[in-house]
């Protein structure tokens, strides 16, 4: 199937031969939120710019809504974007910014007046359209950006790390705000962001990349749940990697591994497998649990141990791995101090192996 | 082939400077090459250029250009540190304002004013030298040169240094001082280090500017000639085309190698573009005797230049300073009079022709340069800088050679002024704009094209009003350059147009001193209040564009 925003075999490549991106397959549907998820030089930025016309390609098409836009000039592409510095006109007042785009497709008067004041109000920035960008907060700037982008009712609106400005807390009620907005405008978007909560709060589908290709497609629940490689487990979330031995194949992606002190069914990362592979074996740090008088847990001693406030993070010795465990607290349940026995269970739906 | 298809705007800007760049500045700097190697009949015949290095008194000139050349370059880079580090760190409130001010008049002062004032202060008839301590003294010669030159080019160093020093880190300084090394180690090992790309650019900038200067080896030169003089002389004296364009020659050489010297090691980083970026005001302080000698020294000289115009004023108001000091209007009465009110109407009407016309040029080579990616683009930048790399008789002189027969006969035209001006000032323009350029962040362009804007308009609504201030500066520069320089437009002038800078030599060689005053104090206040006037109308900070 054909996505409203279509990607294929998309490639940059620099004149020394290395490639930003090598090779982007990816549809996005009418009025889908995709996040392109990586860390720095994965490619994601290069790939939005070339959706909207800030690089060129050397290989590959885009297409929105049936037609290639990867040959028209950008500013006639209908993708708008929210720049990470925000890109506001200095010299221009917080009203003309966001008239800017409207005042150059000759929008008449009334209704350029109608429509940027819908989209300041939309935004909760109703009153300040006198002011200069300089005069209001991150926050604010970041509001203006998005009405800028949001008033002229594009096809397909481009997220540029549009948050990583922000102190924290903000970052965190802009994401939900940013999404409300766009879900209710119903605007097909492509987001660019290296905080995976982001991408996870945010976005309907999430392409994890790295080296110029995406290496897992999905939604945030399937990433988390089902990371395709061990660097999509170790880039979402916090992971703990463990050694396992390979005891068994029961099917596609369910193996008999020999791990933390017994063999457990775990769900396997597409590979072969063997019996007697070594493997890794990915436990999430929120999936562990700390108890003191089961027979069946693991033995461990406590490394370690750091509060939170709504969560402990312990860092045990297990046999021959080390392990973090977050476990959220109980008011009036004491911590296990540092040096302390305990035991350690796992469910083994829990975990994941990857070839190792 | 891409940067074409996508970017036709670029493509024809490109070919447009192409044109401009090599019919305005390559054809009449090849005439002068063509007229170096060529004799009136064509044949190969490089004789004049010879003859120059064979005979001593050909031989005497060039090494009087360089030493006068070197000495102001050392003497004005001493003296403009000096002045910026009293500026940014001695003096405060009003001593530093004086300071200030009393550095930057030179820039807007014809070049004749301060070599008037010498002779009438320091001269055979001196106030000073024979009024106030009745000396015999003689200010013609190198050690006049060098005094007026020093004086008239210093602001030059003073404004690399003052712009360097306010960009100093001064956590670098504190760490020093945080490590135990004294106030005076710290300026040995850690600011003057940091400065060392600005003394290698005020030395080679004064350079420059000291080969190209005419009026002042004309006035005070005495028998001191120097390249631009006998080039001048050889033409004016003994219409000898080809004697002067062989001076001509000789003359760029060091000059197009001391200027791109300074380009290519000095770079971007001390171009002196006027960026409004406020110090931290952090004190950053010296050591207090160093402190006291220091202000002593700075404003003793601004004492100095103060006295110079001021000398240029009284002798303006006065019969002949030093000999009749009877106060008088007769020297405005000869001036306005005479040729002066059509000389001063002209040259500030061909002046502020070219301003504009240089500053737009400037920004549209350094957009060029800068924000698109035109095969060769660097190429443009170097090659419009050979209009302030070049002396200015020479440039004059390719003028006068390459417009001189049909179909481009421009000879005593309006256009030929307004030709030799833009050459001279576009340089100045395409630096700060090239600088304002790069402090803005490709991305407010970038958003503008993605909002739906198109390159005309990105440029108009985003970009143009971004650099306006460094546009602004830029035509105010090329107007006060206009209205100044003799050395461009020495060779062009003709009865059809009247230029004040000639008509002041013209005073001065007749021995008016009075009316070289006059002239001098009109054209100073044309050059103020059109800086003032200009400031007021576009020089606010905020501007409505499009609202």
């Amino acid at each position: 199937m054909t996505g409203f925003l279509a990607l294929r075999g998309l490639e940059k490549r620099f004149p020394n031969g290395t490639f930003a991106v090598a090779g982007v397959d990816l549809d996005v549907a009418e009025g889908e939120l995709v996040a392109l998820l990586g860390p720095s030089g994965c490619g994601k930025t290069t790939t939005l710019r070339c959706i909207a016309g800030f690089e060129d390609p050397t290989a590959g098409t885009i297409e929105l809504a049936g037609r290639r836009i990867d040959t028209l000039p950008p500013n006639r592409r209908a993708a708008t974007m929210v720049f990470q510095g925000y890109a506001l006109f200095p010299h221009l007042s917080v009203w003309e910014n966001v008239a800017y785009g409207l005042r150059v497709r000759r929008v008449d008067a009334g209704s350029l007046r109608d429509r940027v004041a819908a989209a300041l109000a939309l935004v909760g920035l109703a009153g300040l359209g006198d002011r200069r960008p300089e005069q209001l907060s991150g926050g604010q700037q970041q509001r203006v950006a998005l009405a800028r982008a949001l008033v002229l009712e594009p096809r397909l609106l481009l997220f540029d790390e549009p948050l990583s400005n922000l102190d924290a807390k903000l970052r965190e009620q802009m994401r939900l705000e940013i999404r409300a907005l766009q879900q209710r405008a119903g605007i097909t978007s492509v987001y660019v962001t290296h905080d995976q909560a982001e991408a996870m709060t945010l976005s309907d589908r999430i392409a994890v990349m790295s080296e110029g290709r995406i290496v897992q497609l999905g939604t945030p629940r399937q990433i988390y749940d089902e990371p395709a490689t061990r660097f999509v487990a170790d880039f979402i979330g916090h992971a703990n990697f463990v050694s396992g031995i390979v005891r068994g194949i029961l099917g596609p992606g369910s193996l008999d591994v020999e791990v933390l002190g017994r063999v457990r069914l775990v769900s396997a990362a597409a590979a072969t497998y063997r019996e007697g592979d070594a493997v890794v074996v990915l436990i999430r740090p929120e999936e562990v649990r700390l108890v003191t008088d089961d027979r069946d847990a693991v033995p461990a001693t406590v490394l370690r141990v750091g509060f939170l406030g709504s969560s402990a993070i312990y860092q045990l010795q297990l046999a021959g791995d080390e392990v973090l465990a977050t476990v959220p607290m109980e008011r009036g349940v004491s911590l296990h101090s540092q040096g302390s026995r305990v035991g350690v269970l796992v469910s083994d739906a829990a975990l994941r192996a990857f070839a190792g | 082939m891409i940067a074409i298809r996508r970017d036709p705007a670029a493509a024809l800007l490109a070919v447009v400077a192409a044109a401009g760049i090599a019919l305005a500045l390559l054809y009449p700097l090849g005439a002068v090459m063509r007229e170096a190697v060529f004799d009136d009949r064509g044949v190969t015949d490089i004789a004049p250029i010879t003859r120059i290095f064979s005979f001593p008194v050909p031989r005497q000139i060039i090494l009087n250009t360089l030493l006068m050349g070197s000495l102001a370059g050392a003497l004005g880079t001493v003296l403009g540190f000096c002045f910026a580090l009293a500026t940014t760190r001695a003096a405060r409130g009003p001593v530093r304002t004086l300071l200030h001010y009393s550095a930057l008049l030179p820039l807007v002062a014809p070049p004749f004013a301060l070599a008037l004032s010498t002779i009438f202060l320091f001269g055979r008839q001196g106030l000073v030298t024979r009024g106030l301590f009745g000396l015999e003294a003689d200010p013609y010669g190198l050690s006049g040169l060098l005094f007026v030159q020093t004086i008239t080019f210093f602001p030059v160093a003073y404004l690399i240094f003052d712009a360097l020093m306010r960009h100093l880190d001064p956590a670098l300084e504190e760490a020093a001082l945080n490590l135990g090394a004294s106030r005076g180690r710290i300026m040995r090992t850690v600011v003057i280090p940091l400065l060392r790309p600005g003394f290698a650019a005020s030395f080679l900038i004064i350079f420059v500017e000291s080969l190209a200067d005419l009026a002042n080896p004309l006035l005070i030169g005495g028998d001191f000639n120097v390249l631009a003089s006998s080039a001048y002389l050889a033409i004016i004296g003994e219409f000898d085309t080809r004697k002067a364009v062989a001076f001509s020659v000789v003359l760029m050489l060091p000059s197009l190698i001391a200027y791109f010297a300074q380009r290519i090691w000095v770079g971007e980083s001390s171009v002196v573009t006027v960026t409004g970026k406020p110090s931290t005001g952090r004190a950053r302080t010296l050591e207090a005797r160093f402190r006291l000698a220091l202000l002593a020294l700075t404003l003793a000289v601004a004492g100095l230049v103060l006295l110079l115009y001021l000398a240029v004023v009284a002798g303006a108001f006065t019969k002949l300073l030093g000999i009749d000091n009877t106060v008088t209007l007769d020297n405005f009465r000869n001036v306005l009079g005479g040729i002066g009110t059509r000389a001063m109407t002209d040259t500030t009407f061909l002046s502020a022709i070219a301003a504009p016309i240089a500053a737009l040029s400037g920004l549209l080579v350094a957009y060029l340069v800068v924000r698109t990616r035109v095969p060769g683009r660097i190429a443009f930048d170097y090659l419009l800088m050979l209009g302030a790399a070049a002396p200015g008789i020479v440039l004059g002189l390719g003028i006068l050679l390459a417009f001189n027969h049909p179909p481009l006969l421009f000879t005593g035209s309006a256009a030929i002024f307004v030709i030799a001006f833009v050459l001279r000032t576009a340089p100045v323009s395409l630096r700060s704009c090239v600088a304002a350029l790069l402090q803005i962040d490709p991305s407010l362009e970038q958003a503008s094209a993605n909002l739906g804007a198109g390159a005309a308009t990105t440029f108009r609504r985003i970009t143009l009003p971004l650099v306006r201030r460094a546009l602004l500066s830029g035509a105010i520069f090329s107007f006060t350059r206009n209205m100044t320089t003799l050395s461009t437009i020495a060779l062009l002038v003709t009865p059809n147009w009247r230029i004040m800078t000639a008509q002041i030599l013209n005073e001065i060689d007749a021995q008016r001193l009075g009316n070289g005053a006059a002239y001098s104090c009109i054209l100073i206040a044309i050059v103020l209040v059109t800086i003032v006037v200009l400031e007021r109308l576009f020089g606010r900070a905020a501007v409505e564009v499009g609202a």
